[in-house]
Parts: C-alpha cells; structure tokens; sequence
C-alpha cells in the first residue's frame, strides 16, 4: 500500500489477480478490448474453485434452453431473483447483473470459444413453489480436451474430488444420480480420464484457461500471490505487490487492478466471525485467504455484508487419511438426502428437511434465548443397514467396511446412541415418529424430499419419495459432522455497478475493482441458488473487464 | 487393471542389490508416500502408504505377501487393500547387465508425451509435498563390464464398481513410485559404495 515502487518488475494496463472465472473473464474482455493483460494466481494451477467446482452456471431464459424446449421469460427470471434476494439485495447491483449475464454468458460463447449446453431436467432450488421458478436454467459445458491447453495441462485441476470425473450432468441422472453411483458407466469414465477428458469445474475451466492463455496468449504467473495494492498520492490504485519466488514482484497497472480471488474459506478466524459458527472447515483447496478484505481494507475499502445464514454452508466430514495439496479434505455431506439416512442433534431430535440445505442452514444456527444455547450445532448422520446396502459414505461403497473413526456402528438405536453420546430414549423416540411417516414416504415433521431439486440431485428415483426411507435395520451407523464452506461467503468488498471497489467514504477507489466472490454478493442478496456463484463470477467479471478497459 | 513396469541399471554385483532388497526395512522408506510398514513374519507385512488419487491424496493400508524369494535374482508378491478394494502383485528383478542381450524393458520409452506430461505433473506435487530429493528418473548407463539391471513391475486391481475409473486414477502416482523405488534403492547402493557408478 501507499508509495510506488522505485522500479515495475512489470507494466501492463490490467492486472487480474486470481484466476477463477471472474478473473479469466475480466481478463478476457479486457484483452478483446485491445488492453495488456497479466494473470496473477497464488496456487500453483489455474482456475480457482471454479475449476474445482460443479461447474453449473444459473441463467434463466438463457441461449440453450431452447435446445431443451424450455420456454423462459426475463420476467419471470427478475421475479426469482427478487425472490431469493428478499429485500436483502441491493437493486440497483441485481438489475445490472439481470440485465447483463446473458449477454456476458454469450460472449463467452461466441467470442470465446466456451461450449455451454442445458442442463435439461435440473430445477430452480424453489420450483414450482417460488414465483418466477422454472427448470431448465442450469449451463454446463461440454467435455473438454485437457490435451489442448499445451502448458497448461499440467496446471489446471484435471479433475475435482467432489464430482464425478469425466462425467456430463446429463449422464449423471440417466444414470440415476449420486443415489446410484454404483451403477454408474465406470469403463466409460476411465477411459476418458485416460484421455483427460474434463468436465464439471475442470472442464468448465478448461475452456476458459485455453481461451485466454492458449488462443489469446495472455501471460499468467502462478505461485504468485499479490499481497497488496499499490496506490498513488491521490488514493489511485496504480498497481500491486505480488511475492514470486520469494521475493517482491511490483506490477504496475496503467488501468485498474481486478481483484477475483475468492473468499475467505481456509482463514479460520475470519470465517468463523463472519459466517456465524463455532468451527469452520472446507471444501476448497486451501488458497482463499480473504486476501482482499485486508488489501481493501488498508487503503480503505467498504465491507458489505448478506445474511450468512441465507447462503451455501453444508455440513460434512473429513474421510482421515484424506488430503488435498497438503490439507485434509472435507467433504459435504450429501447422504442425508438419500433414503434411510437422517440427522439428528445432540439431544437426538430431527431439526430439518435433510435433503435441501437451504433448510438446514439457518435451522443450524438457531439461537435459544432461554438456554444460551445453539441447541442443533451438533449434527449426526444417522442411517442403517437398508442405507449401507444400496448407498456409499464418501468413497465407502456398500460391502466396505467403514473406519471407526469416521462412523459409529451399532446393532441397535440405544447402543448407538450412547456410543456417539447422545440421549437414547429420544433418538428411540426420534425413530419411531420418523419411521411412521417414512414408510409412507412422507415426513410430516419437515417435509423432507418436497423440492424436485432435491430429488434429483441427491434422492433415489426408485423411491417414491426419492428423499425418504425408513431407518430401521441393523446395523445402525452414525456420523459426526462439522461446518464445510464451498467458498460461498457473506462478506465481500462493497462494489457499485461498474464493479469498482467502493471506499469507507463513499466513493469508488479509482483503479480498483472486485469480482466474483471477493465482491460481496450484494446483487443476490438474502438467497442463495447453485449456479448464480458462477453466473455472478462472469458477468461481473465482464462488466469490469469493459469499464477498465474504458476508463 | 493398472500395471506399471521401470529398470534401471547400476554398476553394482546383483548379489549386493539382492542384499539390500530381500531386507525390507532398508529400503520400505524409499517407497513414494511410504508412512509406516509392520513386518509380521518372513513372508508378510503390513504397509500404510500416502497415494494421489486424481485430486486427492488417500492414506492406503494394505499386506504384503512375498509368494517367492528367488535370490539373488527374483522377489515376487502379492497384495490386497485393507482400507480399499484393492488387490494386486509385482516383482523385483535383478540381472546381471554385461551386455545387449540380457533381458530388458523399460517402460518408460513407450509412454506417450501427454502420460509423460501427467507423470511430472505427479512427481512435482510428491516432491512439493514430501521434499524428497532421488536420483535422476532416466539414469540408465546401459550395459557393460560390471553392470546390473534393476526392474520393478507393479500391478493394481481396484475392486468394486468404481474400480476401471480408480484404475485411470492411480496409473500416473504408480508410474511415478516404481520409477522412484527403482531409482532409490539404486542411487542409496550407489553413493553406500562410492565409485561404483
Ligand atoms: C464442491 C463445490 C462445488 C461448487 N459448485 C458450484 C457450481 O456448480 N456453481 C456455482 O455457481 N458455484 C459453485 N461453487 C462455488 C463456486 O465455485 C465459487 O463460489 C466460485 O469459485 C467463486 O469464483 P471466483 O471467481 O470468486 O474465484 P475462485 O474460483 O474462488 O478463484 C479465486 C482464485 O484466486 C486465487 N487467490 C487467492 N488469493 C490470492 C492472492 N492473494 N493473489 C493471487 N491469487 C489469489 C485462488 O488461488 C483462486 O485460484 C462450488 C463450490 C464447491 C466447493
């Protein structure tokens, strides 16, 4: 911060820090428009979560659902996005960013080569409940040929540890979905592996990564993470201080700086405070730092703020033994959306619909003023031997024996109960009330398997209610869960409709913008729905990528 | 089914790499991601191994059982996962490398470049994260006076239904640890006899 350096290691006219999606497309637009662009990424691959993620990206009546004969208005996509913002969103950010996505998405399309398809048969979040909901709004990008990235093969992620690799959406649930991944075409998906065939995150990266550094050539360091801006006499960000091989590495930036570096995932003090919870864990590789918020924050930056409650927390477990680069690996836990699984608390009481998240979140952090106490913060993964016999625990398929150390396995409810320290009356009690709707299929407690999202994302389609089953056959198992991030957090760096960075006193740092998730999501608001992280990240991203290029 | 196979060759006896080999706690260190090995009679033991599976890295258990100890020429084994679906068998072989005509294969000279490419990719990401420093991968001198050749061939049957993808997975992490055992062991006789290379 402050004072520019006595000589540029580099000089260009954009500086695009990160290279998840909001970068790379910043980055991208910037240099259609004839500007000098340099990527600056701390880990040492390309594509940031992006590229580690689902790759879903949310855009209602967008260019493919035609291909899947879904009829969509821009209407009805405004009424859902207010929706989900339920006053908490500022609109002047939402109009901007539903008045621009499609037109970015597009570009990327035309301009950039990127191959998005409909995800046909995946439904908004709230369908048909919320207004303006549909079906059908989800891109996903086609297969993708790792071979053609050149040197940048070999630093990208191939593939995510959270999604099937090689495998298209549209397989996914021919296939019967994550209910059935045992029945899944596994010669097929080795094969492409083999071949690197990518899809998902990485392969959604993969062509945003061959777009800007292979066809266009724009240089990118890795291992270089920024650690703070510069700025001139008159508050002018005018470039950063990046750390390359030890040692500082000035990049001067004629035109503005673009800050797309994620959240605040592996700072552990820093999301705990800002999401609300006792314990943090993630899901993501370990290089979101909330680097922004204290680079912002030192030539005074605004720091906005949604609900956290609102937004994508899952709750989750660590396999042990289990690492990526370097840290252990947390997984969230989508089991309990599968038949004859359910969570309960610490008292052994049923507090959620298990099956959609947006549901147990908030019922998580659920405050008793009486008792001084989050009495649901303690979350166990129940399920029995009908569970074990048809589903996996992570990468335990049925058949294998699960550690100890992970899941608690009893021949009865009480003695389950009492080896994972829990009331065993109630949670007899708990399976007893559960047990007599489940064989109904129904859950008149709290409706679990009500949203078609949560069918098909995780339900098994063979079961009339793809959510519900009872639990009721040894052996029973149980499973201690903690808080997983999926980057998704609810403090950012206050922009306006230009994506410029916004000062404490009111104003727009001058060369400074944020995207993606280093903004905050103003734009969306109280709500949150898979697929808008990764809209927002592009259409930001080329919003700013016009402005600077502009300015 | 995932095979990999690697030699190297050293200026050494066959005698003293049969040696150091048919005594597994001399070189259970060298194997890549090793973390502990138990040994429960001549014949078995038990090997806890960190191993990269696609983006992950997996704490491995398994048990070895040597089904032939053919010195100073031949070990064979077995193995069969603990914690995985996961069974397989490999070898050690030693030769005598005088000249062209002794028995070789190596692997290595069949791979395609994207398969070379992902190896490195593999080998980077062990030595960033282990910080293991061994000899050169490609230190093969040839045949000649003295001379002996050293092959490792390893196969993995990942079981379930997951395993033709878990098959995909692990072959580039497997490459990576034959071709460093191999180069390991070699490059340890090497500098415990100075001059001998
Ligand atoms: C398992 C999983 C699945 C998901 N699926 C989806 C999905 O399907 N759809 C969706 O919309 N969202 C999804 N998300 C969330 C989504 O991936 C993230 O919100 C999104 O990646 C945010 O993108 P971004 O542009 O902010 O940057 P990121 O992708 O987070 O990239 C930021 C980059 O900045 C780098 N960086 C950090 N600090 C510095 C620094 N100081 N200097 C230089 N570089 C730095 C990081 O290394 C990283 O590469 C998923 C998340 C997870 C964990």
């Amino acid at each position: 911060m402050g004072g520019t350096p006595e000589r540029w290691d580099l000089e260009v006219d954009v500086v695009a820090v990160g290279s998840g999606l909001g970068s790379i497309t910043a980055a991208l637009v910037a240099h259609d428009r004839g500007q000098q662009v340099v990527v600056l990424e701390k880990a040492p691959r390309l594509g940031g979560l992006c590229g580690y993620g689902g790759g879903e990206v949310f855009c209602p009546n967008g260019p493919h659902m035609q291909d899947i004969g879904q009829a969509d208005s821009d209407d009805a996509a405004r009424q859902y996005f207010a929706f989900l913002g339920a006053g908490f969103n500022e609109p002047e950010l939402t109009e901007k960013m539903v008045a621009t996505y499609k037109e970015a998405i597009e570009y990327t399309e035309k301009e950039a080569g990127v191959a998005w398809e409909a995800v046909e048969g995946l439904d908004d979040y709230y369908y048909p409940d919320a207004p303006g909901s549909n079906t059908g709004r989800y891109l996903a990008v086609q297969l993708f040929d790792g071979a053609t990235l050149g040197e940048w093969q070999q630093k990208t992620w191939p593939v995510s540890p959270h999604f099937p690799p090689a495998a298209t959406h549209k397989e996914m649930y021919a296939w019967g979905g994550l209910a059935n991944v045992t029945k899944w075409d596994y010669e097929l998906l080795g094969q492409r592996i083999a071949a690197d065939q990518r899809s998902f995150g990485p392969g959604m990266m993969g062509w945003f990564v061959k777009a800007a550094m292979v066809d266009r050539g724009i240089p990118a360091h890795v291992e270089t993470p920024v650690r703070a801006l510069v700025t001139d006499d008159d508050g002018r960000v005018v470039g950063v201080r990046a750390e390359k091989d030890g040692n500082d590495f000035f990049v001067r930036a004629r035109k503005g700086v673009i800050l797309g570096i994620g959240g605040y995932d592996h700072n552990k003090p820093m999301a705990t405070m800002y999401e609300e919870v006792h314990d943090w864990n993630s899901a993501t590789q370990p290089y979101l730092h909330g680097d922004h918020l204290l680079m912002g924050g030192e030539i005074g930056a605004d720091i906005a703020s949604v609900p956290p409650t609102n937004l994508a927390m899952f709750y989750g477990y660590n396999i042990p033994g289990e690492e990526h680069d370097g840290v252990p690996l947390w997984r969230s836990s989508w089991e309990c959306g599968c038949p004859h699984a359910i969570w309960v608390n610490g008292q052994g009481e049923r507090f959620c619909d298990e099956s959609f998240y947006k549901d147990y979140q908030p019922r998580i952090r659920e405050w008793n003023g009486k008792t001084q106490q989050q009495e649901n913060l303690d979350v166990f993964l129940i399920f029995d031997g009908n569970y074990r016999e048809r589903y996996p625990l992570g990468s335990f398929m049925p058949g294998m024996e699960i550690p100890e150390e992970l899941a608690v396995k009893a021949d009865t409810p009480r003695e389950l109960a009492e080896k994972l320290g829990i009331d065993p009356t109630r949670l007899e009690a708990t399976l007893e009330r559960f047990n007599a709707g489940a064989a109904k299929g129904e859950d008149p407690d709290f409706d679990a398997g009500h949203f078609s999202w949560s069918n098909r994302l995780a339900g098994d389609p063979s079961y009339p209610n793809p959510n519900v089953g009872v639990v009721e056959k040894a052996p029973f198992y149980g499973v201690k869960l903690a808080p997983v991030g999926v980057g998704i957090n609810s403090h950012g760096l206050r922009t306006n409709t230009s994506g410029q960075v916004m000062h404490v006193r009111g104003h727009a740092i001058p060369g400074l913008y944020a995207v993606g998730m280093s903004a905050a999501i103003l734009d969306l608001g109280g709500g949150y729905q898979s697929g808008t992280s990764n809209m927002r990240a592009i259409t930001w991203g080329y919003i700013t990528g016009r402005h600077v290029s502009e300015s | 089914m995932a095979e990999v196979e690697y030699s190297t060759t050293a200026k050494l006896p066959v005698e003293t790499i049969w040696d150091f080999v048919c005594e597994i706690d001399n070189w259970a260190a060298y194997m890549t991601g090793y973390q502990s090995h138990e040994k429960e009679n001549a014949d078995d033991s038990v090997w806890v191994l960190k191993g990269d599976v696609g983006a992950m890295t997996r704490t491995l258990k398994f048990r070895v059982h040597v089904t032939e100890w053919a010195g100073p020429e031949r070990v064979t084994f077995e193995l069969e996962g603990l914690n995985e679906q996961m069974s397989g068998d490999g070898e050690f072989v030693m030769q005598s490398y005088e000249d062209e005509s002794a028995e070789a294969t190596a692997a290595t000279t069949r791979k395609g470049w994207l398969q070379r490419a992902i190896e490195a990719v593999v080998r980077f990401f062990f030595r960033l994260f282990r910080g293991r420093v061994e000899r050169a991968a490609s230190a093969d001198a040839g045949p000649g006076e003295g001379m002996a050749r050293l092959r490792f061939r390893l196969e993995m049957r990942p079981g379930g239904p997951m395993g033709p993808m878990i098959n995909a997975m692990i072959k580039p992490a497997m490459t990576v640890a034959a071709e460093d055992l191999a180069n390991r062991i070699v490059g340890h006789l090497e500098t415990e006899r100075p001059g001998s290379a």
